[in-house]
């Protein structure tokens, strides 16, 4: 709740005005009966004809002007305080999405998308109703009671207890049905979840259930279930239902009570038509603001239950991170910014990886004697070396990669093979930090990686990931992603084709009738498989870093164009460090050093020729491909 | 719309019902200001309270009537509501079923999800908001201009001659909020969108220190949606504050009017008061009008998608006369593929003229390398495509002229890697079938050597296997998946066997329940398995789409050909794959 406050801080003299603006409304609304009485009273009680009708045109004439300013004054407060609640919607949306693109790879495998998302959609949502509509309700009720009752009360207070006698017991129902409401409303949620898992399951396994002809059964599952949630549902409208009769006619039993009780006053002559007619007119008034006071503790609720989701979230702590002491990147500034509480969660409840490296501590110590320490250095030559690297994934404790001890010097193309599961890919995450090592250390340029600045290292190194993931914009978008800037530049255009050209994609990306603006995936078209690593290929290569990394990124594209590709980088790598993963050994046997990964470790390490003449698991592959390649000939 | 209605007659007569309730509820609700307006009249003006008591017997009545009225109305729409709208769920889902491979191929699951959830959502919204009731709302409008009228014209005519304003500035702030509202509803879909992206493709985002460009994007949409808010609040604001303003102005000028007609002796005090009472209840309808027009529209759009899906044509269906075969007929169990030519896509041949025949009773293991089109050759077998040259024949009958539920029970395909529904051990084994009896299932179980994994979990059959079935292991899976067959007992058995490798000792009982699956039956076996291939009666391999050597292991090793290379090179090298070779290939043929 505190963030809360921060956040509506900001607006804070909008939201003022709008408050006030809000009181007035409902006082010049509370003016209004009072001057129909007036009137009404004025014919009663005046000598002469003329004098009546005059009086009582002159408080019309009052009540329209009212009702022409709080008509503006009634708009301005409205969206003026609906407007601050989609503010401040905005900026917390915001600010968890920086949020959360500075949390690491970990999480994402921790937490499904759904919840994530429905965390910055519904919760926000939720929050963005209690600002809004709930503080508009929670302030009108409370000014519209001060005013009514003690123009009422001022008017005959025996009158106004009997009249106002349905309201309370109102509140009472509303509040009661408006539990009932939330407990329903979270049992449908629940049956539709029911069933979507049970569509989702039938979707995705639909292969079983046409092999094995269970349609008819499944969809009696579906029935059986849909029939729980349809009483689930007419529970939740019983509740429903009665919120709208109640309304209706509770002000309607103070009406009632004005007409017997006050009809029987004013016929004693202890009040006036006019009286009645203020009475109504309050009725009326305090109806819907009482009914809503019953909806906004719900509101209230909810919206507290979000904001505390939320705050989870924000105290999640990116476990990699830049070093003590780099400026946070002028895109991760949230609008509000709040002192972290001790209680921080990590992922997994595991503790953040451990920083062993002495530089790192060193840094650290740096940081914080300082207070501001010099920009950490940007990677210039592209050195790679890992020493005594073992890695578990977080919350395992078996080791994927054991004591891998490595230089690559600069400029330097060095293959890694192996069978599947052998830790290739998993070495590759160490680099840019998608991980960080459980023990040991990995230097780029003779520094420890966690001393550089997250975007200088990653900057530093292109990566072409063994998924292909592309984004659903334009072609051009997803080549130039390394550098959006190229995207709308003069020269972008060129580069943008002369690294597709590289991928070997140009020639597809020419047959696609908008070319470089086809879109990609649901609203565009479908890429194959090969078409996609190359343009992630090409995407890498646009990047223009020191350093040069392959995961497995040629394995859907056919042996000829793979080979083309791989002469056209050769004069790309020259001066980059190469590090790429390859099934197929042709693409590795060119490499300056091959290391054969077998269970995490290292087991053999020279190249094409040497390994070939050592036997073993390399020679073993290599006999393999030569078949496969025999077959593929026949 | 019309469509939607199909689904609301069978519950017609608690529909009209409802709808009847509809003019009581406005009658109920007119009566109260006119009884005011007799009460002033008759008695209070004139310092009479004898009929007091009478009246507000009535006007209670009237007040009660209404509130039951009202929930009853609701109720009764509700119930026609949710039980038609249960009856579209099912339907949906049972027409889901029925749609062929290629819909789910060519789908996104959160898509079709959403039509079968989240859209009829929206229709039974349209209901339980009472945006229906949108006609009815107009007639009590009208209800309450002849009211008026009758009581007094003159004095209707000039309350009413606000009512051109109301018309003007309802159609001026409708148009525009229809298209905050579109705005609106497109935006945050492009978040929504835009973030499950960014979400899932976050590496990469973070691997090209593209974060800031990504947060500049997310940045615009979530503008633009704050925005398209702020000018729907600012509509909204005003339409509810111009119709608050209009309402009490209507007010004032009955009360400006009427005080000279009253003072003239025309016009009642009764008549100004139930006057003042009507213009309050002249503006609630209208105030709600456009939330629930607003409904209406998302409800529109959300019908059309739902029968969108009722819409798509089925493809593979049984034929209107389907053959049956005798029992005792000598073809019975017997497979043939009969030059048939297949392509996903156009002339993108997968296979090319395979034609292949299996004897009732053999076991054929079908051999080949990535892209052979193996898997393919398991598709057709089930109609989950139709071959575009040549026919397959099913005991002696093509596929085409099965009916298509009993020719999936004539063949059961398995695939080994099984997928796991929500549920129990049993249920994941039985697949639902109440005619698996209890002894059927554990004689199963036994004969696929998953006894002794079931007597150790703690709740044993009624074990809850959790969604992708996390809990059981790549060896549980497949002993699960032979279980499953068993249960079945097909008599033809098509197997595509997993690809996973399991340790030595799992490996051993997953052979010897293979050996009990196979037992009696015709089986056509993908292998991967070096066992089950020797133990076939024949291989055939498969190359490029086409069928490039019949006959026994030692045959075909004797040839020395393509089935020879490629025993040497998955099956020879011990049983653990290297490289990617091995990977299943029914996910590229597919795509």
């Amino acid at each position: 709740m505190r963030r809360l406050w921060s956040y509506l801080a900001r607006y804070r003299m909008r939201y003022l005005a709008g408050c006030l603006c809000l009181i007035a409304t409902a006082s010049l609304a509370m003016a209004i009966p009072v001057l129909l009485k007036r009137a009404v009273d004025s014919i009663q009680s005046s000598p002469d004809v003329a004098t009546g009708a005059r009086s009582a045109g002159f408080y019309a004439a009052i009540v329209i002007g009212i009702a022409l300013v709080q008509g503006v004054v009634r708009t301005f407060s409205r969206f003026v305080i609906f407007n601050v609640g989609r503010d401040v919607e905005y900026d917390l949306r915001n600010d968890l999405f920086r949020h959360l693109e500075r949390l690491p790879w970990p999480f994402y495998q921790s937490r499904p998308t759904g919840d994530l998302m429905s965390r910055l959609v519904n919760d926000i949502s939720a929050v963005r109703m209690l600002l809004g509509p709930g503080v508009l309700n929670v302030l009108n009720t409370p000014v519209y009671y001060l005013y009514a009752v003690s123009i009422m009360v001022s008017i005959d207070p025996l009158l106004t207890v009997a009249a106002l006698a349905p309201y309370p017991v109102m509140l009472l129902v509303v509040k009661h049905y408006s539990r009932r409401l939330m407990e329903g409303t979270l049992r449908v949620q629940e049956g539709l979840a029911e069933m979507s898992t049970l569509i989702q399951e039938n979707v995705s396994g639909i292969h079983v259930v046409k092999a094995y002809v269970r349609e008819q059964s499944e969809v009696e599952r579906f029935r059986a279930m849909n029939v729980r949630f349809r009483d689930v549902a007419l529970e939740l409208g019983k509740a429903r239902g009665m919120i709208a009769p109640v309304i209706r006619s509770v002000s309607a039993l103070g009406i009632l009570v004005v007409l017997w009780l006050g009809g029987r006053h004013v016929a004693r002559g202890i009040l006036t038509i006019g009286d009645l007619v203020a009475f109504m007119g309050y009725l009326h008034l305090l109806a819907w603001p009482t009914m809503a006071l019953g909806w906004m503790l719900s509101i209230l609720q909810r919206g507290r239950a979000a904001m505390k989701r939320l705050e989870e979230l924000f105290s999640v702590e990116p476990d990699i991170a830049d070093p003590a002491g780099v400026p946070t990147p002028d895109w991760a500034v949230t609008t509000v910014s709040l002192p972290v509480g001790a209680s921080a969660a990590t992922i997994n409840g595991q503790a953040a990886a451990p920083h062993d490296g002495v530089q790192a501590g060193a840094a650290h110590a740096n940081g914080s004697a300082n207070g501001h320490r010099a920009a950490p250095p940007a990677v210039a030559r592209g050195d790679v070396e890992l020493r005594h690297v073992s890695f578990a994934y977080p919350g395992s404790k078996k080791l994927v990669l054991e004591d891998i001890d490595v230089h690559v010097p600069a400029g330097a193309t060095v293959a890694i093979v192996g069978r599947a599961g052998a830790g290739k890919t998993s070495l590759l995450h160490l680099l840019p930090r998608l991980f960080d090592p459980t023990s040991g250390t990995v230097r780029i340029d003779g520094r420890d990686v966690r001393e550089y600045a997250l975007a200088d290292l990653r900057r530093a190194i292109a990566f072409v990931p063994q998924d292909p993931f592309l984004f659903s914009t334009s072609l051009r978008a997803n080549v130039a992603f390394a550098r959006p800037e190229l995207e709308h530049a003069a020269d972008g255009e060129a580069l943008v084709r002369e690294a597709a050209g590289w991928a070997a994609v140009a020639g597809d990306i020419a047959t696609f009738p908008r070319g470089y603006d086809t879109m990609v995936g649901e609203r565009g078209i479908t890429l194959s498989g090969g078409q996609k690593q190359r343009v992630t290929l090409a995407r890498a290569l646009l990047a223009d870093a020191p350093i040069l990394i392959l995961d497995d990124a040629l394995s859907s594209v056919d042996t000829q164009t793979e080979e083309h590709i791989l002469h056209a980088l050769e004069e790309r790598r020259r001066g980059r460090t190469c590090i790429l993963v390859a099934h197929r050994l042709s693409t590795v046997q060119d490499a300056d050093l091959i290391l054969v990964l077998d269970e995490g470790r290292i087991v053999a390490r020279g190249d094409h020729a040497s390994l070939l003449a050592q036997g073993g698991l390399y020679a073993d592959l290599f006999q393999r491909q030569r078949l496969t390649a025999e077959l593929e000939a026949i | 719309m019309r469509r939607l209605w199909r689904y609301l007659r069978p519950y017609q007569r608690t529909f009209w019902m409802s709808v009847a309730i509809l003019p009581v509820i406005s009658g109920l609700m007119l009566l109260q200001p006119y009884l005011l307006k007799v009460a002033i009249d008759r008695y209070v003006d004139h310092g009479d309270t004898s009929g007091l008591g009478r009246i507000a017997t009535l006007f209670s009545l009237a007040v009660v009537g209404e509130f039951f009225a009202v929930y009853w109305q609701y109720y009764l729409t509700m119930v026609v509501a949710q039980h038609s709208l249960a009856d579209l769920r099912v339907d949906l889902f049972a027409h889901l079923e029925r749609l062929p491979q290629r819909y789910f191929d060519r789908n996104p699951v959160g898509r079709i999800v959403t039509r079968l959830t989240t859209d009829v959502d929206v229709l039974s919204e349209m209901f339980a908001s009472g945006a229906m009731t949108i006609f009815m709302d107009a007639l009590t409008l009208l209800g309450i201009v002849s009211i008026m009228l009758w009581i007094d014209w003159r004095l209707a005519l000039v309350a009413l001659s606000v009512v051109p304003v109301v018309i003007v500035t309802i159609d001026f702030f409708r148009k525009r909020a229809r298209v905050t509202y579109r705005l609106i509803r497109e935006r945050i879909a492009r978040i929504n969108s835009f973030l499950s992206e960014a979400i899932s493709g976050m590496p990469v985002i973070q691997l090209f220190a593209h974060e800031r460009a990504s947060f500049a994007e997310f940045d615009e949409h979530n503008a633009a949606h704050r925005d398209a808010n702020h000018l729907s609040n600012v509509y909204e604001a005003a339409l509810f504050s111009i119709i608050e303003a209009v309402s009490s102005i209507a007010m004032a000028l009955v009360v400006w009017y009427g005080s000279g007609q009253i003072v003239k002796g025309v016009v009642a005090f009764g008549t100004l008061v139930a006057f003042i009472e009507y213009i309050q209840k002249f503006f609630i309808p209208i105030r709600d009008f456009s939330t629930k027009y607003a409904v209406m529209q998302s409800a529109i759009t959300a019908a059309e998608r739902v029968f969108q899906l009722l819409d798509t044509p089925h493809e593979i269906v049984s034929p209107a006369a389907p053959r049956r075969v005798a029992a005792d007929d000598p073809e019975r169990g017997a497979v043939r593929f009969e030059n048939v030519w297949f392509a996903y896509k156009g002339e993108d041949w997968v296979l090319r003229d395979v034609s292949l025949d299996v004897r009732p009773g053999e076991t054929v293991a079908i051999v080949g390398a990535t892209g052979s089109g193996k898997s393919t050759i398991i598709k057709l077998l089930g109609r989950s495509f139709d071959v575009k040259m040549g026919s397959v024949q099913v005991s002696g009958v093509d596929v085409r002229e099965w009916d298509l539920a009993e020719l999936r029970r004539e063949i059961g395909i398995v695939l080994q890697d099984a997928f796991l529904f929500t549920g129990t051990l049993a249920s994941n084994v039985t697949l639902g079938r109440a005619e698996v009896s209890d002894e059927t299932l554990r004689a199963t179980v036994r004969a696929v050597n998953l006894e002794r994994f079931v007597s150790s979990l703690p709740l044993g059959y009624a074990q809850p296997i959790r969604e992708r079935g996390n809990n059981l292991s790549a060896g549980q899976r497949q002993l699960l998946a032979f279980a499953r067959a068993l249960a079945y007992d097909p008599r033809i058995l098509v197997l595509d066997e997993a690809t996973s490798s399991v340790d030595a000792e799992t490996e051993q009982l997953v052979q010897e329940a293979l050996d009990r699956l196979l037992r009696g039956r015709t089986a056509i076996v993908i292998a991967h398995r070096l066992s089950t291939i020797e133990r076939a009666d024949r291989i055939v391999v498969l190359h490029h789409g086409v069928v490039r050597e019949v006959g026994t292991h030692a045959e075909l090793l004797a040839l020395g050909q393509i089935y020879a290379r490629l025993y040497e090179l998955q099956y020879a090298g011990g049983r653990s794959n290297v490289g990617a070779d091995a990977t299943d290939d029914g996910a590229s043929a597919g795509s």
